[in-house]
């Protein structure tokens, strides 16, 4: 069974009286994501990736279209869902005098928790947040960076089998971002949770995700593994040369390679595999009596990607 | 249900302002309404009016606050998303919080209680324990439709709502007949407050003390109305939880 299944999602915005504005925050996406998996969604701002969340999370009614999570309409059968659900946002914000033992208790109440059980597993929550030390401190004189553990562990409460996480690791300085990913992959890892996160950092999504996909004005236009959107996006591999004679005359019209230009005495080749094309230049070169001082192969990364598609 | 009565209380311990809610305000409106009975030399029937009337606005705004406050602590702190995130109905919010509110609601009349008798020789138990129970019971109904409905309109207008709090009491004060009958209130005011339920319950209390009362069957009145109400006032928030889903308010009121 899916995880989510999402056909042709539309959300619009109301705002204002007059004049009236209206925001179409996602029109007609479609989506589906297996279980088990650490599924990204990257977007530029406003894509409507937190529209998308909330919406299967139920916070939030589509206008149109149709979206099942854990094989239950979002709007019909929502209340079978919710149990079984949890959300983490970076922005997230607790009542602020409580401290984080009280917070946890809480929202553990609401989820059907009580007595020992419950005791337990606010324990195991500030364990695993590593916020002992600050069981006593309220939630408002907390870091930025215990409130973001809390807000995850908050939405452990339950042990959900499909997790949301809406830029998990916003405004984490990048040791305790490190330590945060490490803690998502966990998740996955220990409990088989399924995981939907949002982010705009590329090497998050491709350290953590099986598979990503790309968000843009309510749009869906691309998904798969991070190497498989490179190539979808063909921006393709770069070989660098420095050659002698500097002249790479004739190199763009070579099979695989997409442009070539001269750039501080280096020819830059584009091409669409450098492991399949390097040999074959290399020898070309060679045949004409070139002489290879300097190779240099980059391959794209998902950031490229993403100013790509978020053109 | 039990998590929203503990966090109620959690919050009203950990809140100095609280003590004001519960201790200062209470004691200051008892204070200042027996003291002008004492200066407009009223004797004891229109004292027993006036400070009946004092102490029912004062139960029903602290018991009212905790419904409201269920709502309003996540407004305030833009957390409401997590609250409607996890399956828990709105019933059980407001049920938990209207029961801390009963408690508080009690705390205060109790003190209120003690001071009218020690300050103004006024025995609120002059008209026996029932009496009594059912004059609190309905302050607690019409607190509970009063929180429901702050709830709503918080849902539905955002926090530009949060004031209602503070602000349908005095609308209780006015139609309620808080200082005066209702019976002098001009039509269709007058129409209009048999409309509210504290109205017969303030009328069936004040008959204890000697007030012919204005309306049949006052009590059984004020308990039809009030359930009544509160089934519309549940229905009011429910259908506008539904509404801030749709318009998208429930996201914004939380970052
Ligand atoms: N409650 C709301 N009311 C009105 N408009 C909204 C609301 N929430 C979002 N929008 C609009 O919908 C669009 C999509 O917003 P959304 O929050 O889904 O984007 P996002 O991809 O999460 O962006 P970001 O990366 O900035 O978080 C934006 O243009 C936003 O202004
Ligand atoms: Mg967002």
């Amino acid at each position: 069974m899916l995880a989510v299944e999402v056909r042709d999602l539309a959300k619009t915005f109301r705002s204002g009286w007059f004049p009236r504005r209206l925001t179409r925050a996602l029109r007609g996406g479609n989506l589906s994501i297996p279980r088990g998996v650490i599924f990204g969604l990257l977007g530029p701002n406003g894509a409507g990736k937190t529209t998308l969340l909330s919406i299967l999370a139920t916070l939030l009614l589509p206008d149109a279209g149709e979206a099942k999570v854990l094989g239950h309409d979002v709007v019909r059968e929502a209340r079978a869902i919710r149990p079984r659900l949890n959300m983490a946002s970076g922005n997230s914000s607790f009542i602020w005098s409580l401290r984080a033992p009280e917070i946890l208790a809480f929202y553990g109440r609401l989820y059907g928790l009580h007595g020992k059980a419950l005791a337990r597993k606010v324990d195991e929550l500030v364990a695993l947040c590593e916020l002992e030390e600050h069981r006593k401190v309220p939630y408002q004189e907390l870091s930025t960076g215990l409130k973001q553990r809390l807000a995850l562990a908050k939405s452990l409460v339950n042990d959900p089998e499909l997790l949301f996480l809406d830029e998990p690791t916003l405004g984490l300085d990048p040791d305790i971002s490190v330590r945060m990913r490490a803690q998502i992959a966990g998740l996955r890892r220990e409990r088989g949770t399924t995981i939907l996160l949002t982010t705009h950092y590329m090497r998050e999504a491709e350290e953590l995700c099986d598979e990503i996909a790309f968000i843009k004005n309510g749009e869906i236009p691309a998904r798969g593994t991070a190497d498989a959107l490179k190539r979808q996006i063909r921006i393709g591999d770069v070989i660098a040369l420095r050659l002698d004679p500097a002249s790479g005359d004739g190199l763009a019209e070579l099979p695989g390679v997409l442009r070539c230009v001269f750039q501080d005495g280096r020819v830059e080749c584009t091409v669409d595999s450098a492991e399949k094309r390097l040999a074959q230049i290399l020898s070309w070169l060679h045949e004409q009596g070139v002489v290879v001082r300097d190779v240099d192969v980059h391959e794209p990364d998902l950031e490229e990607v993403f100013v790509e598609l978020a053109k | 249900m039990y998590a929203f009565a503990k966090r109620n209380v959690l919050m009203a311990a950990r809140n100095v302002f609280f003590v004001f809610e519960l201790a200062f305000w209470p004691t200051v409106g008892v204070l200042s309404i027996g003291l002008m009975t004492r200066f407009l030399d009223l004797g004891p029937e229109m004292t027993a009016f006036l400070l009946v009337g004092t102490m029912a606005l004062s139960t029903v705004q602290v018991c009212q606050l905790d419904v409201s406050y269920a709502l309003l602590f996540d407004v305030w702190s833009k957390s409401v998303k997590h609250q409607f995130l996890a399956p828990v109905e709105i019933r059980h919010m407001a049920l938990g919080s209207w029961l801390v509110g009963i408690g508080r609601g009690l705390t205060v009349f109790g003190l209120q209680a003690l001071l009218s008798w020690w300050a103004f020789d006024f025995d609120f138990f002059e008209p026996g324990v029932l009496a009594l129970g059912a004059f609190l019971l309905g302050c607690f109904l019409t607190s509970a439709v009063v929180g429901l409905l702050v709830c709503a309109l918080v849902l539905l207008f955002g926090t530009r709502a949060e004031v209602s709090a503070w602000a349908t009491v005095n609308l209780v004060m006015v139609f309620c007949g808080i200082y005066y009958p209702v019976s002098i209130l001009p039509e269709p005011v007058s129409t209009l407050a048999g409309a509210f339920p504290l109205t017969y319950v303030l009328d069936a209390f004040r008959s204890h003390y000697g007030f012919a009362p204005e309306f049949s069957h006052p009590l059984l009145m004020g308990f039809i109305l009030s359930a009544l109400y509160i089934g519309l006032a549940h229905w009011a928030l429910a259908a506008a939880v539904t509404r801030c889903r749709r318009t998208g308010l429930l996201l914004k009121l939380s970052e």
